[in-house]
């Protein structure tokens, strides 16, 4: 059979689901197709009453399905509702196999589609495109014809199925919705990453079901799951409530059993259930062979689209996640809109709008918001690449102010991570008191504090009366993934302006180029090491991201002599006094390095006296960090190998990308938890930080609470993008959090958790004389239990240290310490030698 | 015949698990062997614990096979006859059996494990178990308890026994009044009966002991001097003492002067104690700045400021004499209108030792004269008595003038008028046997002297002079006559007198009227010490010792001198009379060695102890 | 170094790193109080107050009120500590004052007194003064000396850990159990029964459990497991390891116990003193001004 459509589109999430209902309401032909059974698949596999919030909040909703913040029930149920009222016409269990354009080929309209392989080779096939109307074939056979298609599939992809005779056997499922539902059977959870191993452990967590559950493994170690999850499984094997097999693979499915490939030949074992949590291939494969053409071969990277959501293959129009908007408003919006479109009303504007007219009604003349995003995207070099669509999506997440000349921008110390682009006007660059390197329009700067994470190393003024473009660390991350030139501008710029900031002294570009040519950006793994003693070479390093520890060999121990965040430099030693390199310098974590070429920058040294000097001082003083190390390891070798010991058991607790970490002396913890009843009712009940748990080395305790990473990994997927790095170089999430929890699953130091405001608790005084309420600090589940205010649905946030900002005082962990146990450190104060001739007292 | 036994397990989220299993038996085993039909994995049940079996359709029996049983409704027994239609609750162990009856005739048996695996499985609230709460009372219990305790022993009772307290209190003061545990400290000895009389000082509450309280009883107490003058007296106080007496003036603390500050109570039994100097100094330190019209000079300390002595000595003797308060710096004289050279009296030498030592035995007198030979101390010894004719001086000063028959005539001492009377009867009789002795003392010999006896030395006078009564009037009371020699004598016509005057004597007991000395207190000091008597050949000479030589021993209140002495000791602030009040010392008793001892050693622990009286 | 870029602040803060509530800024309150002891030892020696101190002399009355105020100041941690109010308050500093004063306040009250002390409400304060002061005193001695025991014994394990982990033991006992006969499976009972928190204050201070099941059960079963060789599968032997390794557990626990219970019985006698001290202060004062 062959259905003919004015529209079909495929995929029934909120982006799919709004459009199909706009293309209802406007009376079009449409077909909305959905793989599952039901509609919106990612949001029905959220879990049971999780509650769905709608952010942001300023975005007006246009879409003629209802959306409200809620649980997950409560919205499915009206979506469907809806979907009924107003007729969407739906084809379930559907899955699009192809698409292609029936019309007559398109001229010069070529689809590369670069495949990459395991290995790292690619190759390229290359397709034609046709014109609409496009045929999309789906799984049973069936054929739709569409003069449009709007793809909605979102980022979900398809889970990796397993490909072993009886795979297909109903016993098999590729999700684990609600793990209460089994009990007393044998099941099989297979592959071992994150979701995998959360899967077995909520099986296996309750014995009182009864479940026998296995988990397999085709490796011996668990790589790609994150470090907390495979210790919860270790200890919950240990606990004997799950085995682990190692080097052993599914080879055959029968109902009721399930043969291996283990170490010991094949082995036939009891199964009721076979949970496969293989990963998912992204569904970009499929979307390019559509003809859809991707910005860039990033990972990140998002299709090509046209400010009216067109992808390079006309017709076919990309909304949702897929486009780059994880926001269930901005899809529902999309869909409106792109149907709005595709009946031919052309001047909509779109629902942002007023978003964006609000960020630029700050500036001097007035202008439309398109004129706007048009005269930033001409005059600020790095954005050129954009499409009208990616700018206003930029400057959804970026910021535009208007400065007088003279005004500050940012001061030396000053955390912050953004970048600024100058699109009118001239930035003055303090970088030594007096000395003031204009920076001119169309240029960037800030790039250093965006790269490093790191505070700012030099104070900005307006040199004119000018117009900033200021890019926040996610939109300047997403520009440079999505846009390759602007990544290698950004990048040329950060490692010239590093290098002139460090060395200073009456550089200037120019002097640069030279080595600039040779220069290359290493990443370098947390472990590995860039110098290694005793090697031969003069090669200078620049540490840009992360940081990176200096040992030394010392009567066969490797102490420790000094910690080196991102921003410093090393290898001058050999350079300017030859010989081998006198000491190892290895990564903490994942780091990038900028390498100078050794000849090039003795070059330079001869032509730069100045620079010269300043080498050999910071020579000098390394110098004196090993004589002094030297000079300690006899009388207080001890105290050295702790000394170093210490440093080296933070370091590997992730102190090295900290920027401010809370340690306890466990000499002057009497354990009275004030730290965390503090942290508790300086944040509404709940205590961002757990005292006892956590590692501990000579009696140097890093509790669980967050360290403010450098490049925090709980930013890397937030889909408000509501965790910010606030002026104090916290790192914060604000209220725009919509309790999805990936933060929580990407922090490797398991400090972020998800739960909901408690009941307001009676005064202090009243607890303190008359016993009333739980007291200080965070309240007990069953008091909370006991006083919720009933009706009254909670939401579950994530919550993490704010370090306190906007409380006056500061962290109130270390105000409440009474002991002075607990400590507030960067790790370049506590990292250094010189804590040494404190330890030795 | 089946049973349906439904074993129901609890998830951690309290989420119940059913696990069915029918069994088409008539007669099940429970146990906690594995191989029972129903096993129950419980320690507490014995491995074969018991039988059920279906008797009939409305009859299950139970019975244990081991010597444990089990629990039906809550009593142990051993067996049991249940009508599953009824249904019955059994426990057995830590497992809970529900027996009833399902739809389908079969026997239903619904176990539930309701005690955990161990004591630590049970739920435990971590905050608690770890501390010591619920091994001890809570702090917030305790800290009420004793603090309301407390506030109702020592804050409630009081008040309350001081609010009931019946007007006229006849308790005795051992009797415990509720307020006594608000004594900061023991009455003085003297108040000692007010003890546990709270109201009796501080009369009303919140205000602060007043004078009138302690005039109730201390009735006649003298001011010290017009409230007005004690006023401008008073030293204006510097900037903390501003700062105090506003400070006791917010707090309703009467202003400065009120007894309390001189008689402070609470300080502990025994005698209170005497104002000490200080309260003294604040006005006498520098009385003549303020109070320029003042007589007395400043005195803040006497071993270092302290004015000399002013005794109050006779300018002009007589029958009207006139006194006059003069410094002892000036030496002043005090004239008596007596004759008597003390260094003759006292001399070792020479006729008034010698005629002494002729009548050692009458009199006993020493080898010469000493001062007590002729002055005799009061009763309380305090002062010393005048000095009299009859009976300090008479036993060598004759005034005998013959003897008739055994009988001895003498003139009367201190009636002139009686003398002259005397003398002219004498001579209108016959001519004497012998001539009357009538001569001065200047002309008796030692030797040939005795009380009564004639002296007869008197021939040749008699030879010279016609015996007629006028002359020898006139002998008597002219120079060389016998009351010439020790008073002042005005002949008949001077100032219209028809006869012989002798000036009135008058020898006062005491010179400082303000200051008070108490001789008893120095018995250990030799008069000489203080009086130079000896050297004195005038008796107008003041023999009174200076503040120096008083010094020599009395120092300041805080002074080192073996007798540190305060104001009080000598000085009494309710000026009367009397001595100055010094505690009653039952401490001390009043023997000599006693006093010897504090005297000499000047003793720390009572420094302010004026001797007693 | 090359630029690491941290401002002056942070390096400040460094240098504050290991010094705890006694040496807080170096030893700044101590040095406070002792000046405060020694002034007013100094006044008391130079003031004259007749006929002898006592509390009713202006200089008395000073020092009463300094000592009042002072109690009042010092209560107010157990304020300080809960009420966290914004500001740039350190508790540790509060603690450090607290401490340091809070012993001065020896001195102060005590001239204040001029040692005329009775059986009076006055004395009574005084008394339950010095009664906090000393419970004060042990307090600071156990936080100075145990923390590291504390830390030592705990090994990186947080108490819900030590608690799980007997609970675990107990439930493998409960299985390795199942076989054993009747008074076998009653010893083991015993052992399960036995709650770990259980025993009395003295046992928590003093750490020892004379009538530990755990260890009963393990010297009972040890009369059948003595005589038969060990054999691995003997159920009586898993049993007995099992019993082993909850009294090594038990041992620890029970030492954390103890340490934590030394940490703190001291504040079961200083908060509640303190209370009863409020309470008697006023006493003391009104009486003073009712019988003024």
């Amino acid at each position: 059979m062959n259905d003919r459509v004015r529209i079909a589109i495929v995929g029934s999430g909120p982006a799919g689901l709004s459009a199909a209902a706009r293309a209802a309401a406007l009376g079009l032909s449409h077909l909305l197709i959905e793989k599952t059974d039901h509609l919106s698949d990612t949001i029905f596999k959220y879990q049971k009453g999780k509650h769905v919030m709608a952010t942001p909040s300023q975005l007006v909703l246009r879409s003629d399905c209802d959306f409200e913040a809620g649980k997950r029930e409560s919205i499915l149920d009206r979506w469907n509702g809806q979907a009924d009222a107003q007729a969407i016409n739906i084809a379930y269990n559907a899955e699009v196999k192809a698409i292609v354009g029936t019309g007559d080929p398109i001229a010069g309209s070529i689809q590369k589609i670069v495949e990459r392989k395991r290995d790292g080779t690619s190759e390229t096939k290359e397709i034609q495109r046709f014109a609409p109307p496009y045929r999309l074939t789906l799984n049973d056979g069936r054929e739709v014809i569409a003069d449009a298609v709007v793809m909605a599939i979102g980022t979900q992809g398809n889970p990796n199925l397993m490909r072993v005779p009886g795979a297909d056997l109903p016993h098999v499922q590729y999700q684990l919705d609600d793990p209460a539902e089994y009990n007393d059977e044998h099941i099989f959870v297979v592959g071992t990453g994150d979701a995998g191993i959360e899967n077995a452990l909520g099986l296996a967590a309750d014995e009182a079901q009864g479940n026998v559950v296995t988990i397999l493994n085709r490796s011996t170690e668990f790589a790609s799951a994150k470090a907390a999850n495979v210790k919860a499984l270790m200890t919950a094997a240990e606990a004997g409530r799950l085995a682990i097999m190692t080097e052993s693979t599914t080879a055959k499915v029968e109902p009721g059993f399930i043969t291996l490939d283990s170490r010991d030949g094949e082995v036939k074992l009891k199964c009721d259930r076979i949970i496969a949590r293989m990963g998912s291939a992204p569904p970009r494969a499929f979307v390019e062979s559509c003809g859809i053409e991707f910005t860039s071969g990033d990972r990140l990277a998002f299709p090509k689209l046209s400010p009216v959501f067109e992808s390079t293959a006309p017709g076919i129009f990309v909304i949702g996640a897929l486009a780059g908007y994880p926001l269930i408003k901005h899809c529902m919006n999309q869909g409106y809109d792109v149907v709005e479109y595709i009946n031919g009303n052309r001047d909509l504007k779109p629902a942002d709008e007023p978003i964006l007219a609000a960020k630029f009604a700050g500036l001097p003349e007035k202008k439309s918001v398109a004129e706007w995003l048009e005269y930033l995207r001409a005059n600020v070099s790095i954005l050129e690449g954009l499409s009208p669509l990616q700018m206003r999506e930029f400057m959804l997440d970026s910021e535009v102010r208007a400065y007088r000349s003279g005004d500050l921008i940012f001061e030396k110390f000053d955390p912050g991570s953004s970048l600024f682009g100058i699109a009118r006007g001239q930035a003055l660059v303090e970088v030594a008191s007096g000395v003031e390197i204009p920076i001119d329009q169309g240029s960037i700067f800030g790039e250093v504090g965006l790269i490093s994470g790191r505070r700012r190393g030099a104070t900005v003024r307006a040199g004119a009366d000018s117009i900033m473009v200021e890019v926040s660390r996610t939109a300047a991350l997403k520009l440079m993934s999505s846009n390759p030139p602007a990544k290698r501008a950004i990048t040329r710029i950060s490692t010239e302006r590093q290098l002139l900031q460090m060395f200073g002294a009456g550089l200037t570009p120019a002097d640069l180029a030279d080595i600039l040519d040779t220069a290359e950006i290493r990443t370098v793994k947390a472990g590995e090491a860039i110098l290694t003693e005793g090697d031969i070479g003069n090669d200078i390093y620049v540490i840009r991201v992360g940081s990176m520890i200096v040992e030394k060999k010392i009567g066969g121990k490797n102490v420790f002599l000094s910690y080196l965040p991102a921003g410093s430099y090393v290898g001058e030693m050999a350079l300017i006094a030859g010989g081998p390199r006198t000491a190892t310098v290895k990564a903490t974590v994942k780091s990038e390095v900028i390498r100078l070429n050794g000849d090039a920058f003795a070059r330079l040294m001869a032509a730069k006296p100045a620079l010269l000097e300043r080498a050999r001082r910071d020579m000098a003083a390394r110098q004196d960090v090993n004589a002094f190390v030297e000079s300690r390891k006899d009388s207080f070798s001890t105290v050295v190998d702790m000394y170093s010991e210490t440093a080296k058991f933070l370091v590997d607790n992730g102190i090295g990308e900290a920027t401010d970490v809370l340690l306890i002396d466990e000499h002057l913890c009497v354990g009275c938890d004030n730290c965390e009843k503090a942290c508790a009712d300086s944040h509404d009940g709940l205590s961002r930080l757990d005292r006892e748990a956590g590692r501990t080395y000579a009696h140097l305790h890093v509790p669980t609470s967050c360290r403010h990473c450098e490049h925090p990994h709980c930013m890397a997927d937030c889909p408000p993008n509501a965790i910010h790095r606030g002026p104090d170089g916290e790192v914060f999430i604000d209220d725009s959090c919509i309790g999805c929890g990936n933060c929580q699953r990407n922090c490797p130091y398991g400090v972020i958790r998800m739960d909901s405001v408690p009941p307001k608790k009676p005064g202090l005084l009243s607890w303190m004389f008359f016993g009333a309420g739980p007291g200080p600090g965070e309240p007990s589940k069953k008091w909370r239990y006991k006083n919720a205010e009933s009706g009254v649905e909670k939401p579950k946030k994530a919550i993490k240290c704010d370090m306190c900002s906007g409380i006056e005082g500061g962290p109130a962990c270390v105000r409440a310490c009474p002991t002075g146990a607990a400590i507030r450190v960067a790790p370049e104060d506590f990292l250094t030698v010189a804590r040494l001739g404190g330890e030795a007292r | 015949m089946s049973f349906l036994v439904r074993q129901i397990s609890l998830t951690a989220d309290g989420r119940e698990i059913v696990r069915a299993t029918s069994i088409a038996k008539s007669q099940l085993s429970l146990g906690r062997a594995a191989e029972n039909d129903i096993h129950l994995p419980d320690l507490a049940l014995e491995p074969d614990h018991a039988r059920i079996e279906q008797v009939d359709e409305r009859t299950v029996r139970l019975r244990a096979t081991g010597t444990l049983g089990f629990e039906l409704e809550g009593r142990t027994v051993l067996r049991a006859e249940i009508d599953p239609a009824q249904g019955a609750e059994l426990r057995f162990g830590g497992h809970r059996i529900t027996l009833s009856r399902g739809e389908d005739g079969a026997t239903i048996l619904s176990i539930r494990r309701i005690d955990a695996v161990s004591e630590a499985s049970e739920e435990k609230e971590e905050a608690r178990v770890f501390s010591l709460r619920g091994l001890l009372p809570g702090k917030r219990l305790t800290a009420w308890g004793l603090a309301v305790a407390i506030l109702i022993g020592f804050l409630a009772v009081p008040i309350w026994s001081y609010a009931s307290r019946p007007a006229n209190d006849t308790r005795n003061i051992y009797t415990v009044a509720g307020d006594r545990s608000w004594s900061s400290g023991p009455l003085s000895q003297a108040h000692h009966a007010l003890e546990g009389r709270c109201e009796t000082c501080h009369q009303k509450a919140f205000v602060s002991v007043r004078d009138s309280a302690c005039q109730t009883c201390h009735k006649d107490v003298h001011d010290h001097a017009p409230a007005a003058r004690i006023a401008m007296a008073r030293a204006e106080a510097g900037l903390g003492g501003k700062l105090l007496a506003g400070v006791a003036a917010a707090f309703g603390k009467p202003p400065e002067g009120a007894c309390v500050d001189c008689h402070r109570e609470h300080e502990g039994a025994g005698p209170m104690q005497p104002a000490p100097q200080a309260f003294c100094v604040y006005c006498h330190g520098t009385l003549k700045d303020r109070l320029k019209d003042s007589k007395i000079g400043n005195a803040a300390d006497f071993g270092t400021s302290h004015p000399q002595f002013s005794a109050l000595v006779q300018t002009r003797p007589g029958r009207y004499p006139s006194f006059l308060r003069r410094s002892l710096d000036g030496g002043p004289t005090d004239d008596s209108g007596l004759k008597f050279p003390h260094d003759i009296h006292l001399s070792a030498t020479g006729g008034v030792a010698k005629m002494a030592r002729t009548m050692k035995a009458q009199y006993g007198f020493g080898d010469a004269l000493a001062c007590k030979d002729c002055h005799k101390p009061t009763a309380d010894g305090v002062r010393f008595l005048p000095v009299d004719m009859e009976r300090d001086c008479q036993m060598c000063h004759s005034l005998a003038f013959e003897t008739i028959g055994g009988t001895v005539h003498t003139l009367r001492h201190g009636q002139p008028d009686q003398v002259i009377a005397d003398l002219r009867a004498y001579f209108r009789s016959t001519g004497p046997v012998e001539p009357p002795a009538l001569g001065g003392v200047a002309r008796r010999r030692p030797g040939d002297y005795a009380q009564g006896r004639i002296y007869h030395a008197y021939f040749g006078a008699a030879a010279t002079r016609p015996s007629r009564a006028d002359d020898a009037i006139r002998a008597v009371f002219s120079k060389g006559g016998a009351c010439y020699d020790c008073h002042t004598v005005t002949p008949p016509g001077t100032n219209g007198n028809a006869n012989w005057q002798v000036l009135p004597v008058h020898q006062p007991m005491r010179y400082m009227m303000n200051g008070w000395f108490d001789h008893a207190a120095h018995r250990t000091e030799k008069c000489e010490s203080c009086h130079a008597a000896p050297r004195s050949h005038d008796a107008r000479q003041l023999l009174l010792p200076k503040i120096d030589s008083c010094r020599t021993c009395h120092g300041g209140e805080k002074s080192k001198a073996d007798v540190p002495s305060g104001c009080a000791m000598c000085h009494s602030y309710h000026i009367d009379d009397g001595a100055p009040w010094a505690p009653a010392t039952p401490s001390l008793d009043k023997d000599m060695q006693d006093r010897e001892k504090l005297t000499n050693s000047a003793n720390p622990a009572l420094p302010r102890m004026p001797e007693p009286g | 170094m090359a630029t690491p870029a941290a401002s002056p602040i942070r390096r400040a803060r460094g240098e504050v790193l290991h010094d705890g509530f006694l040496r807080h800024a170096g030893f700044r309150w101590l040095k406070i109080a002792t000046i405060t002891c020694v002034l007013s030892i100094a006044s008391y020696m130079l003031v004259d107050v007749t006929p002898h101190h006592n509390g009713g002399s202006w200089y008395g009355y000073t020092m009463g009120t300094i000592g009042a105020l002072l109690i009042l100041w010092l209560t107010l941690l157990g304020l300080r500590k809960r009420a966290m109010t914004r500001g740039r308050w350190s508790l540790k500093a509060w603690t450090s004052a607290h401490v340091y004063l809070g012993l001065s306040l020896i001195v102060i009250a005590t001239l204040h007194t001029g040692f005329q002390l009775g059986w009076n409400v006055h004395t009574l304060a005084y008394a339950l003064m010095m009664l906090v002061i000393l419970s004060g005193l042990f307090g600071i001695t156990v936080y100075a000396s145990l923390p590291t025991a504390l830390s030592n014994n705990r090994a990186e394990m947080t108490q819900v850990q030590m608690l799980d982990a007997v609970r675990a033991i107990d439930r493998q006992l409960h299985d390795a159990a199942q076989p054993l006969t009747h008074e076998q499976a009653a010893l083991v009972r015993q052992s399960l029964e036995d709650d770990p928190f259980g025993g009395g204050l003295v046992s928590r201070l003093s750490g020892r459990y004379p009538r530990c099941a755990t260890a009963r059960a393990q010297a009972a079963l040890r009369r059948w497991t003595g005589d038969t060789p060990d054999t691995g599968n003997d159920p009586l032997e898993r049993v007995d390891a099992l019993l082993e390794r909850k009294q090594a557990m038990l041992a620890r626990l029970r030492r954390h116990l103890k340490l934590k219970a030394l940490l703190e019985i001291w504040l079961y006698i200083h908060v509640p003193a303190t209370f009863a001290l409020l309470a008697a202060l006023t006493a003391h004062i009104v009486s003073v001004f009712f019988y003024w």
